[in-house]
């Protein structure tokens, strides 16, 4: 029996390399999107998409800075959460658990049910919306979303089917870009508004602001990346290679967005449709492309992105909860074995099916209700991955550095910031 | 008994009864089955400061009273024997040996016994998450109107086995005893519950064999992923305990460059057998066959053939049938346990032995394997090639996972699956 001294086992060179053949043929197809572009791809869904259309009709261009600055902020976020993954290991809800223990364990994962189960309304949302350009009523859409997400997790066919809806998104996104060259934006305008601040600022305005920054960075977003990162077994070594990763889910996140914002702005708001009451409203951004069938895309595209998010927050929300209180999680426990788990799943699919039953409910206005709770609950998540990423005990060599610390910081307090602001601007009315 | 949770924060008290500051920690001294407490730490104007509990004259929910009013105001050294019960025990993860599960510690239940104030049990229960959060009592009020007992869980220390990046602070070399005591099958389910990270210093805890017997029972994921955290030496050696059968099919799941590396480490007949399982296809009765087989020569008698047994039955799987081969290793006959033992001791062997037994193909399909096994009410099959010469056996346990549907897990996006934490 050999056992490695330790020294010899620091030094050792990571020579078993699982074979991307076989078994783990889904596993190597997602090493080449890794998490940061998976996940950036899961915030462009249905709130996302309807975010950015109501900024873009309201606004026009002038809400592109807020994009850029907040995918600078994703970058930062993004790359620290990655970071805490590969020194820890460990996921989010739990190093919380351990480092401030089991109150703050328990703010933080309330904090995450509260914002999530706002994203899983916001998914059924964008099903029902979308439907309901087939004319589908939304008791009926809401208990077919329902039962499409409890098949796609229980029948364990979701990691099949996710390439799909990715596709899908793939095409719509690719559908924004031609509509917004199709009609003939104001070029320079876009540009300028992208990199200096334009706008009146008011409540509404403060509001689009929140809501735009709530889509892109979420708390469970946050939570994700560390998850992904772990679980892919990632090591220190990797950190680079992430960076890169983060960054291009970043970039394509970003391009996406300010192209839908450009697209509803050319045909939307210069057309002076200016309040978005509905999803055939915003469906008019892809006449430019689509014409006629403007429509079905529309809904399309809204389907898929939405039927992506529930295939991963309610069960990234029932993981996270569990994590935190240290019960049995994920899809291999028994119901018997994990009544919390369950309990947790099946309560965030019945509440927003039975949601979406309070009659005559604006979908699009619950969609975008939905981000700004998330923007508003962020900071709250933010504060406590900042103070895990300086713990040098923690953290070890992939401590985050002065500079690192000095951006995170400074995202989380503009967050902070807002968040009070956008409070005040409310109730001052 | 006292909980943690109801001492941390509460008025020390010297023996005049003033009060000089706050619980803030317990020391216990690990090693003995309940690990007696042996300090106190106390927060006082913004410092801590350690008393030996020596000093101590009580402590419960009204908080410590000392012997003495003079304090020593000494730094706290830990020692490495010793935890700092809230500082590396509270919140953390351990593994509940007995209930083979990887929990969370909510409270921690200390007693007298034998004369002195032990760290008993960890609280993993949702009682104890309540107390933490400060609702135990509204709950229990509800509890008992609703005559809803709220759920306990208590974890007695003894059956405790801490998970070492969670419990970082725990310098001494964690023994993991609890866990080599376990079946292989709870061993590896357990090993699939840590994190990555963790998984290593129970591996390095535990011998070869040990080691090969929990990897034989995890899913074929887990099984590349515990080999990957392995320094290639220990896993060739882990290998080469394994059934050669289920090193095959987890040598096929390797890289191209780690197998061959892999196999260069291992003895020469080991990674022999492995390559020549190696070559037939992963669902043919050459892909699940186990090259361990008794097979004995014809002219033998039956004490020379339960002789011959004697020697090999480290090594083999299952003895309940013995192979007979002639000269060429071509399969004659099968002998059972029960025919050997009955038989007279000088009895030639090919007078008892079934002739012409059931066998099937290298290339047979592993589905017409497993209905061979069932048809005939086997415990296994002999696999022989075309010209019929012995090449293994399939024994009934592996042809069952031919009819078993594939667990939810591998079919599910990973990161959550329970392995990830």
């Amino acid at each position: 029996m050999s056992q490695p001294a330790p020294a010899a086992a620091a030094k050792r060179r990571p020579i078993i390399r699982r074979l991307p053949g076989r078994r783990a043929r889904f596993a190597a197809s997602l090493a080449v999107l890794g998490p940061g572009i998976v996940s950036g791809f899961a915030d462009n869904d249905a709130g996302g998409i309807t975010t950015y259309s109501l900024a873009g009709a309201k606004f026009g261009y002038d809400l592109l800075w807020v994009i850029l600055v907040t995918q600078i902020a994703l970058f930062v976020t993004q790359e620290i959460g990655a970071r805490i993954g590969l020194a820890t290991g460990q996921g989010l809800t739990g190093l919380i658990r351990e480092r401030f223990g089991v109150r703050w364990a328990a703010f933080a994962a309330l904090t995450m049910i509260a914002a999530n189960l706002g994203s899983t309304v916001s998914e059924f949302a964008g099903i029902s919306a979308a439907l309901s350009l087939f004319g589908v009523p939304v008791a009926v859409s809401s208990a077919l979303a329902a039962i499409a997400v409890i098949t796609l997790i229980s029948r364990g066919s979701f990691s099949r089917v996710q390439y799909f809806f990715v596709g899908i998104g793939v095409l719509v996104s690719a559908a924004y870009i031609v509509s917004a060259i199709l009609a003939h934006p104001d070029w320079p305008r876009a540009a300028n508004s992208l990199f200096i601040p334009h706008g009146t600022f008011n409540g509404a305005y403060m509001l689009a602001v929140v809501g735009t920054v709530g889509t892109t960075i979420t708390p469970w977003g946050q939570g994700f990346i560390q998850a992904y990162v772990v679980d892919k077994r990632l090591r220190a070594e990797d950190l680079r290679a992430e960076r890169i990763d983060v960054l291009i889910g970043v970039a394509i996140t970003n391009v996406i967005a300010a192209f839908i914002v450009i697209a509803v702005a050319a045909t939307l708001w210069t057309t002076g449709q200016r309040d978005i009451q509905d999803a055939s409203a915003a469906a008019a951004a892809l006449k430019p492309l689509a014409g006629d069938v403007a429509s079905t895309m529309f809904a399309i595209g809204l389907l898929a992105a939405s039927l992506l998010g529930l295939g991963v927050v309610p069960l990234a929300s029932a993981y996270t909860a569990c994590e935190a209180f240290g019960w049995e999680q994920g899809v291999d426990w028994r119901w018997r074995e994990a009544p919390a788990f369950y309990g947790l799943l099946a309560f965030f699919i019945l509440f927003a099916a039975v949601f979406l039953l309070i009659p005559g409910l604006p979908l699009i206005q619950v969609m975008f209700s939905a981000q700004v709770i998330n923007g508003l609950l962020l900071p709250v998540i933010l504060v406590f991955v900042m103070r895990l990423a300086g713990d040098k005990r923690l953290m070890g060599e992939l401590v985050s550095g002065r500079i690192n610390l000095a951006l995170g910081w400074t995202v989380t307090g503009l967050l902070i910031l807002m968040s009070i602001v956008l409070v005040v601007t409310a109730f001052s009315g | 008994m006292l909980f943690l949770s109801q001492a941390i924060g509460r008025p020390v008290r010297d023996q005049n009864g003033d009060p000089i500051g706050k619980v803030a920690d317990l020391i216990v001294a690990v090693g003995e089955r309940y690990p007696p407490v042996t300090g106190l730490v106390i927060a006082t104007d913004g410092r801590q400061i350690f008393l030996p509990w020596t000093s101590v004259e009580s402590l419960d929910v009204s908080g410590a009273k000392l012997r003495t009013s003079i304090l020593d105001i000494t730094k706290f050294a830990q020692r490495p024997d010793e935890i700092l019960l809230r500082a590396d025990l509270m919140d953390k993860q351990i593994v509940d040996v007995d209930g083979r599960r990887v929990v969370r510690v909510n409270d921690i239940s200390l007693d007298e016994v034998e004369g002195s104030v032990r760290l008993v049990a960890v609280d993993v229960g949702a009682a104890g998450l309540l107390r933490r959060l400060g609702i135990e009592g509204p709950f229990r009020t509800l509890g008992r109107n609703l005559k809803v007992p709220l759920p306990e869980r208590y974890i007695d220390w003894e059956d405790v086995d801490p998970v070492e990046s969670s419990i970082a602070s725990v310098k001494l070399r964690v023994p993991h005893g609890a866990l080599a005591e376990l079946h292989p099958a709870d061993l590896a389910s357990i090993i699939d519950q840590l994190a990555p990270k963790d998984r290593a210093g129970v591996l390095a805890s535990l011998d070869d064999e040990a080691v090969a017997d929990a990897i034989e029972e995890m899913e074929p994921d887990t099984q590349v992923e515990v080999l990957e955290d392995l320094h290639p030496e220990r896993a060739a050696d882990i290998l080469e305990e394994m059934s050669p059968d289920d090193a095959a099919d987890l040598v096929a799941d390797l890289s191209d460059v780690a197998r061959d590396e892999i196999l260069a480490l291992m003895e020469k007949d080991e990674a022999a057998e492995v390559k020549e399982l190696l070559a037939y296809p992963e669902d043919s009765a050459g892909g699940i066959m186990t090259t361990e087989v008794v097979a004995v020569p014809a002219t033998l008698t039956a004490e020379q053939t339960i002789d011959r047994l004697r020697d090999l039955e480290p090594d083999a799987e299952t003895i309940y049938y013995v192979y007979v081969v002639d000269t060429d290793e071509r399969l004659v006959g099968v002998l059972s346990l029960r025919d050997l033992i009955v038989a007279k001791a000088a009895t030639p062997i090919s007078d008892v032995m079934i002739k012409e037994p059931v066998a099937v193909g290298v290339l047979a399909d592993k589905d017409e394997v497993a209905q061979v096994v069932a048809r005939y009410n086997l415990l296994a099959v002999p696999v022989v090639d075309d010209e019929g010469r012995l090449e293994g056996i399939v024994t009934v346990d592996d042809t069952l996972d031919a009819f078993l549907p594939t667990s939810w897990k591998r079919r599910l996006p990973r990161p959550f699956s329970r392995s990830s934490r």
